[in-house]
């Protein structure tokens, strides 16, 4: 393979990184989009639950080609099994629609190609080009043939366990209490209710949930998140999630015809996302919402703006740190208020013990929310369970 | 009691589902996810341990 070259190079074709590429390619900008497998979008690694308020804003249309079901709400149920309603109207990241991931994400490849982005399939990063202390590109092998790609711009949107950030110099190294580890069954023959996304918290998810996500025709997308720092033994993630499923009848009967597993972050997003001629973006700039562990919506939304951002810095030929910070203030304007919203909150939920799920749980199930906010929450709950909100109590 | 330098990952044997979940929390970025494979740079890996508790399935040994 010959080196080339390019305006603006991204590393990574899911959902971030095709947004990326699509947005710099519209505003003028030579893209090249790097993914490293045969197939983009597969294997999806995905609870596959979006919602819908963002697509809009990034230019996603909804197509019958990526969705699987329209869901109506989301049921959050207690230790206990009680259980608390949210229609689409209120809930937050994870309801909408349930996707099928890997049509999606080539569906967002597609764009960024109609808008003339360059796709290399089987090419993986190897390293990262640097310069006078700037990113110029990488080195990389595609079909196992090394070559390099010099960029004006280059964007790390290498999900998960991306090694770009760290490569160019961007801390973001996780600890162990910053991670959930997740183990997914896609079931058939299950006793699921295609209307709702269905979340259960306490003890059976250790610092996550179990979550149920339907497919449609009595398949449903079960998973479960478990807080690395709250794992004592290798595979007890696995082990959770069997030992939830043994417990339900419903699913317990269910047949499991794929298998997924993966990380997923739930700390703040990073502090630095930008370094000259370099973006980080999606998932791997721990932009996953700490407290759904939704990234899509997160990543995309990022990823138009880091688009436009590289696309300028081509067109003015400034890809300093100066010129690149644009993108960094623009995406926390964005999402980082949320971000930081779900953050606190998340801390607190995976201290609590299973009583206290319960009545929160229950105090919620009772009352018709105007709006889920977390005032409205607390004064809920305060209302049956005043204990329960003590320390809250200067919010209130 | 053998130190950490005397450990080795045995494998990321027949469980490994090539997840990632391990490369994402490494400390040293010495573990990667090729095309589909998981694999790591030995030289690096201080044997820590971290990537067992982050496997889902348990695929990671440290002996």
């Amino acid at each position: 393979m010959e080196d080339i070259s390019c305006d603006v190079l991204v590393v990574g074709a899911g959902p971030a990184g095709s947004m990326t590429a699509k947005w710099a390619a519209r505003h003028g900008a030579q893209v090249v989009m790097l993914e490293k497998r045969q197939e983009i979008g597969s294997p999806v690694r995905c609870g596959e639950g979006i919602s819908k308020s963002w697509l809009p804003e990034v230019g996603i249309t909804p197509s019958p080609r990526w969705i699987n079901v329209e869901v109506e709400g989301a049921r959050i149920f207690s230790p206990s099994e009680k259980v608390m309603e949210i229609n689409e109207k209120h809930a937050g990241n994870e309801v909408g629609y349930v996707v099928e991931r890997d049509a999606f994400d080539k569906a967002l490849a597609i764009d960024a190609a109609n808008a003339g982005t360059t796709i290399l399939l089987k090419t993986h990063a190897t390293g990262v080009l640097k310069e006078d202390g700037k990113v110029r590109g990488v080195r990389a092998k595609h079909f196992g043939e090394p070559f390099t790609i010099r960029a004006k711009v280059t964007v790390g949107a290498d999900g998960f366990e991306s090694q770009m950030g760290r490569w160019a110099g961007l801390p973001t190294n996780l600890q162990l209490r910053d991670m959930d580890s997740c183990l997914q069954y896609r079931m058939t023959n299950v006793d699921c209710d295609a209307r709702y996304c269905d979340f259960y918290l306490g003890k059976v998810a250790p610092g996550g949930y179990v979550w149920i996500f339907p497919k449609g025709e009595g398949i449903a997308n079960v998973g479960i998140g478990v807080q690395v720092s709250q794992v004592k033994s290798a595979a007890e993630v696995k082990s959770y999630l069997d030992r939830w499923i043994q417990k339900h009848p419903g699913y317990a009967k269910g047949k499991t015809i794929d298998m997924v597993g993966g990380g997923v972050s739930i700390s703040q997003p990073v502090k630095q996302s930008v370094l000259p001629g370099f973006l980080l973006v999606g998932d791997a700039a721990r932009m996953i919402d700490p407290l759904t562990g939704g990234g899509i919506a997160n990543g995309c939304i990022a990823g138009k703006i880091a688009g436009e951002v590289a696309a300028r810095a081509v067109q003015s030929g400034d890809a300093s740190l100066e010129a690149l910070l644009e993108y960094d203030r623009r995406w926390r304007q964005a999402l980082e208020e949320k971000l930081l919203r779900n953050w606190i909150a998340k801390e607190k939920l995976v201290s609590l013990p299973d009583a206290t799920f319960d009545k929160i749980i229950d105090a919620l199930s009772g009352v018709k929310l105007e709006k889920l906010s977390v005032l409205n929450i607390l004064k809920a709950v305060r209302d049956k369970y005043p204990e329960v909100t003590q320390e809250f109590e200067a919010f209130l | 009691m053998p130190g950490k330098r005397d450990r080795h990952i045995d494998s990321f044997g027949e469980t490994c589902i090539s997840c990632g979940a391990c490369v994402g929390i490494c400390p040293l970025n010495c573990i990667y996810l090729d095309e589909w494979r998981i694999g790591f740079d030995e030289d690096v890996c201080t044997r820590c341990g971290i990537c067992v508790r982050a496997c889902p399935v348990g695929a990671i040994t440290i002996a």
